[in-house]
């Protein structure tokens, strides 16, 4: 979009073989361990696409991904690496859940309420580590991970403590009623009826849906069309450069911090009051980790976000029902995971890949090649 | 018998294509203290890193005790008894002196590092080469003299018999130079050799035995320090090679736009670099800044454009403080600024060619509308700046890092003139640009200037500031030293005495034209 | 209450609990400062923690010797190290992506391979893994308070305080400790004076994987002889942030990582007694937090300061010179 055509059809090129060569790998793997690794790949890559609940359950994950990866291809935009999003997700989890178990207000206010906290709380809790690292110079990596390790304990003080019902044998809430969850993604008209009967019964997919495609605009259209994303990115590009044009850096840095956190606390919303409708320890299992994965596939682009979120979540979902219909554990994707961010992340790679062809192809008769060594 | 030093015809070519040193020869007697002079640029730097083995020579020989040699790396040269102090030290600021001294090459005692042995060594050569330092202190308490003493020590026990100091007062206050003056001296005494970088004419006398002339990258003479005069070496230094032909029509002076008052810029480290420096541009002039680099030239344009606090003083355009400002605020007063290093500020290499040309007006109509920036009007603007400034690209939605250096110039001038500024500041414009854009930029100043834009114009390329300047002034150890009200009356040997501190006028006689 | 809190807390059994939840905090907190100090910051302690602690109780359990299994467990980390290190030294990559990319391969592939050989993606409760040893100090084991305290430790936490010093010797009184110093403080500097800066932090993220690996291995092959899933919650990630809070120094680091260990100790007792204890293990977290502003604060009061005395000795000096 913005950068040299060609370099970005590069990049493209360089995700694509980072990914196949992840899965290749990956195959390797599942060749070694599984009785029936056939299969178990075939499930793996083709198990989201054959029955509707698993393309559901897909869908649902990749909405949170998309979200995630909202919120760290904005910080990350700027060059700032703020790794608060698992701490925003938490607290606009723990925000928006409490609402829907205990604000007597009908769904349709309750609903909006929850998510309407939710973005708060994840612009307060990013706002934090923002205005520290602006006016301060305060380490964001530092700042960040104590602030996702107080906000897990904040989080579980409250459900164990506050909402966890007195006579419950697991740290949960209950479940959140009809005026706490997120309604379907169908909306409730007359002639939908049929339709929305039968996707609720196979699948859990909300009006997040419509909310994330919803963000993925406003995140779009913020970076690369308002006065704030061009700050953002600008500081990104040559943070010197932002200065020295009369960008007013500091109160960029910190905004850049705060709007991420807003996204990041949707996505707790989504956890809270659209996949577990109900409050869970461990609700949000490192996925402010994945959500890097997420934005580093999709360059920090907010339009390329759903599609990387898609594609990671695919290979969650692929993940789980290779596991539960085979004999090879799910915990093999975050291995592939691992191999994409490796392989996607080092600049080096097909260059040094490029000059041993190169090597060998104008290789003349060297004295190690003589010595039969490399 | 051979000198100790010879350099014998060195050519040095970059592979940009810039002739550096041209057929230099340079020789260096035993015991001796050679200063080696020349303007920015003149190639005394880019010699000297060949003799240190920083840089190869494309053609020459080096010979050291009449044998030649050939050095691929520092560590060769160290070998061979030369080292180098440069004007940024390389030291670790949370290690004691004597630990830096010995850094790389520790006294060991049973595989640990022998403390006791570095201080006896670092006192030891301290004593003997009267180079004051404490040798337990961390370098990140002592004073800047200190550090450089520990600079010297370090190559010292590194066997060095001959030492190139680059520049080493340009750091220093006076009393500290004075002192490393009494070092140089014990240093020879005790048998070393110093070749000595420096631009200041007064220290040559002070304190070389020989002198040696460097000019656009030819040696323009070798002499003994005693047959010449400031005078002389001055006129050695500063010519012009190229025969600028600039038309420019004479012009009334407009109103005052900017007013500087005594402006002061004390430094973290201590060092007065802007000592209450008092003068006004007009409308319709170019006022020109000539001298040697590193006079506070640099300081001053960032006190000027909001990238540096002043430290006192004012200075207003149109009557608008400009001093302590953030860089918006002195860009709303109505100044653009071409800054001298336009990679680490003037541009965002990732960014496309368009989103630099909006930097300073995003935020405004026609590009600004409502909470969104009109990306159709973006690219439009960019089309015409393009067009304009004859910007060689194919698309203004490139990135800026595609461009060569000069077309990234012109995108940074292609910003700043449009902004329609009263007063233009460009610093160094037409360094490291090559021959074609550097012409165009030179008539693109010529042309604000015309239009009525008050343009403050430094430049180290005295040429350049000779030929395009209505006004121009000198500056020298942060002061004004000499205003030439005429600048096309004057002569490149003046101006150059008053550039090297040779010549200065007082205040009284500048008040009138400043 | 807090009578019985208070008298828990002021007992030799409590400073010893302190003594061994800190040590697989202390570890790796001195594998991390040796890779920050020389200029990589090694994000991925808490994935080679993880990878240690696997590898000990697995080569253990198949070999019934646990020094071939503590052996294993530090080759495995200076692999994991080792490969971080050629991603980031050798291919450019991030060093920070790259970590993370280690910590999400670790925690997958030590449950992958869990399961694979257990059949169980909890923990190796099924195979016999070893133990280290634990030493009881002669006569000084029968010392009142002073003997539960300082004996019955097994061998990775004397480890821990012994390496500290170890640590600290090697950092400021040999040439290696002070060139790795200097590569993280300024490169440039290290590599005008011959130091290959490569190579210095090539060895430096090594030394930091053998240390978390000590620290992995403490989890799995002292107390508790079994794997657990993502047993190191966190620990790695708590070792990067006692470097900092200990300001950057051995003793320093020590000391906070004990201190973390204090506080996570101290929410045991105070969970016996149902009162949250989620406050407690807080603390040391809003601390770093806290000492982080604490230190920028005073780095920008530094600065302004001595911009300030430099200014009034000049202006004082241009006076007096009349200038």
């Amino acid at each position: 979009m913005n950068l040299l055509r060609k370099s970005a059809v590069r990049e493209f090129l360089r995700i694509l073989i980072a990914v196949s060569a992840a899965l290749i790998l990956g195959f390797v793997i599942t060749l070694l361990v599984s009785k029936q690794p056939v299969e178990a790949y075939r499930a793996f890559l083709l198990g989201p696409l054959s029955r509707f609940n698993r393309f559901g359950d897909w869908i649902e994950e990749s909405i949170t991904l998309t979200l995630v990866g909202l919120a760290v291809a904005l910080v990350f935009k700027s060059k700032q690496f703020s790794l608060g999003a698992e701490g925003q997700i938490l607290l606009g989890a723990l925000v928006s859940g409490s609402i829907a178990l205990f604000v007597p207000l009908p769904g349709y206010v309750r609903v909006p309420l929850g998510l309407l906290a939710a973005m708060v709380v994840g612009f307060l809790w990013g706002y934090l580590p923002g205005y520290l690292k602006a006016h301060l110079n305060a380490n964001e990596i530092v700042s960040t991970l104590m602030l996702n390790t107080i906000a897990l304990k904040i989080y579980d003080y409250f459900l164990i403590f506050h909402i966890k019902p007195p006579n419950a044998g697991y740290n949960a809430s209950e479940t959140f009623t009809k005026d706490g969850i997120l309604p379907s993604f169908v909306p409730a008209l007359p002639f939908l009826a049929d339709l929305r009967a039968r996707f609720m019964s196979q699948t859990n997919i909300t009006v997040m849906l419509y909310l994330a495609v919803i963000a993925f605009l406003v995140a779009y259209y913020l970076m690369y069309r308002t006065p704030f994303g061009y700050e953002l990115r600008m500081i990104g590009a040559n943070i010197k450069f932002a200065h020295y044009g009369g960008i007013n850096v500091k109160r960029t840095i910190v905004l850049a911090f705060a709007v991420s956190g807003v996204f990041a606390g949707l996505a707790g919303a989504h956890l809270a009051m659209g996949i577990h409708t109900k409050l869970i320890q461990n609700i949000s299992l490192g996925i402010g980790f994945e959500g890097i994965v997420v934005a580093l596939m999709a360059r920090n682009n907010p339009l390329f976000v759903p599609l990387s979120a898609l594609a990671y979540g695919y290979l969650r979902a692929g993940a789980d029902i290779m596991e539960r219909s085979s004999d090879v554990s799910r915990e093999m994707v975050l291995v592939i995971q691992a191999l994409i961010i490796l392989l996607v992340t080092a600049e080096r790679v097909l260059p040094v890949i490029q000059q041993r062809v190169a090597a060998r192809r104008n290789a003349q008769p060297t004295p190690s090649l003589a010595e039969g060594g490399e | 018998m051979a000198a100790l030093v010879e350099m014998d015809q060195i050519v040095k070519i970059y592979p940009n294509g810039v002739v550096a040193n041209d057929g230099v020869t340079f020789s260096v007697e035993r015991g001796e203290i050679h200063a080696l002079v020349g303007e920015n640029g003149a190639g005394k730097t880019t010699l000297m890193k060949i003799l240190y083995g920083e840089e190869r020579p494309t053609a020459g020989v080096i010979r050291i005790n009449g044998k030649p040699v050939h050095f691929h790396s520092p560590q060769d040269a160290i070998r061979a008894g030369i080292g180098m102090v440069h004007q940024n030290f390389m030291q670790v600021p949370s290690l004691t002196v004597a630990e830096n001294v010995v850094l790389g090459k520790e006294p060991t005692r049973r595989g640990l590092l022998d403390r006791k042995a570095a201080i006896q060594i670092t006192e030891d050569l301290s004593r003997q080469y009267g180079l004051k330092v404490d040798p337990e202190a961390t370098i990140d308490s002592v004073n800047v003299g200190m550090r450089q003493r520990v600079e010297i020590l370090k190559i010292l026990y590194r066997g060095a018999e001959i030492l190139i100091l680059d520049e080493p007062t340009a750091v220093l206050t006076p009393q500290e130079t004075t002192e490393l003056f009494k070092s140089i001296r014990t240093l020879v005494k005790q048998g070393k050799t110093v070749i000595f970088i420096t631009h200041k004419l007064r220290e040559v006398k002070e304190i070389s035995d020989r002198v040696t002339v460097m000019r656009g990258g030819r040696v323009m003479g070798t002499l003994p320090t005693r047959e010449a005069t400031r005078e002389s070496l001055a006129r050695m230094m500063v010519g012009r090679d190229v025969f600028l032909e600039v038309s420019k029509p004479p012009r009334e002076r407009g109103s005052k736009v900017l007013e500087v008052r005594d402006l002061t810029y004390v430094s973290e480290t201590g060092r007065y670099i802007l000592r209450g420096l008092s003068f006004n541009v007009y409308a319709g002039e170019i006022l020109g800044v000539a001298g040697v680099e590193g006079n506070g030239q640099t300081e001053l344009v960032e006190v000027l454009t909001g990238l540096r606090p002043a430290t006192g003083g004012e200075a207003r355009v149109m009557g608008v403080p400009i001093l302590n400002c953030p860089p918006r605020a002195v860009r709303l007063a109505g100044v653009a600024h071409i800054p001298e290093d336009r990679l680490t500020n003037g541009l965002a290499l990732e960014a496309t060619i368009n989103e630099n040309l909006i930097v300073d007006r995003y935020f405004r109509p026609p590009f600004r509308r409502g909470m969104f920036i009109d990306n159709q009007v973006v690219r439009e603007h960019g089309k015409g700046l393009i067009e304009t400034f004859d910007i060689r690209t194919p698309s203004g939605e490139l990135a800026v890092a595609s461009l060569s250096g000069g077309n990234m110039q012109k995108v940074i001038l292609a910003r700043e003139f449009s902004s329609r500024p009263q007063l233009l500041i460009a610093a160094q414009p037409t360094r490291g640009v090559d021959v074609g854009a550097t012409e165009f930029i030179r008539q693109q100043l010529v042309e604000q200037r015309n239009r009525g834009t008050a343009v403050l114009l430094v430049s180290a390329d005295l040429a350049e500031v000779m030929s395009l300047s209505d006004r121009l002034i000198v500056m020298y150890e942060g002061q004004i030293t000499g205003v030439f009200p005429e600048a096309s009356q004057a002569t490149e040997e003046e101006i150059g005495y008053y550039m090297l501190g040779v010549k200065r006028q007082s205040p009284e006689e500048m008040e009138a034209y400043l | 209450m807090w009578e019985l809190v208070l008298r828990g807390i002021f007992s030799a059994l409590f400073v010893a609990s302190v003594l061994r939840i800190s040590t697989p905090l202390i570890l790796p907190a001195l594998g991390g400062l040796i890779s920050e100090l020389s200029g990589a910051t090694n994000i991925a302690l808490e994935g080679i923690m993880l990878v240690a602690a696997f590898t000990g109780v697995v080569i253990s359990a198949y070999t019934q010797n646990v020094w071939l299994g503590v052996i294993a467990g530090m080759l495995s980390g200076v692999l994991v190290a080792g490969f971080l290190a050629y991603f980031h030294l050798y291919l450019k990559a991030d060093l920070f992506l790259a970590g993370i990319a280690i910590n999400i391969m670790a925690t997958g592939g030590t449950i992958f391979l869990l399961y694979v050989l257990t059949g169980d993606k909890g923990s190796s409760s099924t195979l016999a893994s070893k133990a280290v040893p634990v030493v009881n100090i002669p006569i000084i084991k029968d010392i009142p308070v002073l003997g539960t305290i300082l004996s019955g430790h097994n061998i990775f936490t004397y480890l821990a305080f012994i390496l500290t010093w170890l640590v600290s010797v090697f950092l400021y009184r040999t040439p290696q400790g002070v060139h790795l110093r200097a590569v993280g403080e300024n490169p440039e500097a290290a590599a005008s004076l011959g130091i290959d800066v490569r190579r210095v932090r090539l060895g430096a993220l090594l030394l930091s994987g053998v240390l978390a690996s000590l620290g992995g291995l403490n989890l799995s092959m002292a107390y508790l002889t079994l794997f657990q899933r993502e047993m190191t919650a966190g620990r790695g990630f708590i070792a990067l942030a006692a470097v900092f809070l200990g300001g950057r120094t051995p003793w320093g680091t020590l000391i906070a990582a004990v201190l973390f260990g204090f506080f996570d100790a101290l929410s045991n007792q105070l969970g016996s007694l149902a009162i949250p204890s989620q406050w407690v293990q807080m603390i040391p977290y809003a601390a770093t937090v806290l000492a982080l502003v604490v230190y920028s604060l005073r780095q920008r009061a530094q600065a302004i300061e001595r911009a300030r005395r430099f200014q009034e000795k000049h202006l004082a000096e241009t006076h007096a010179t009349g200038d």
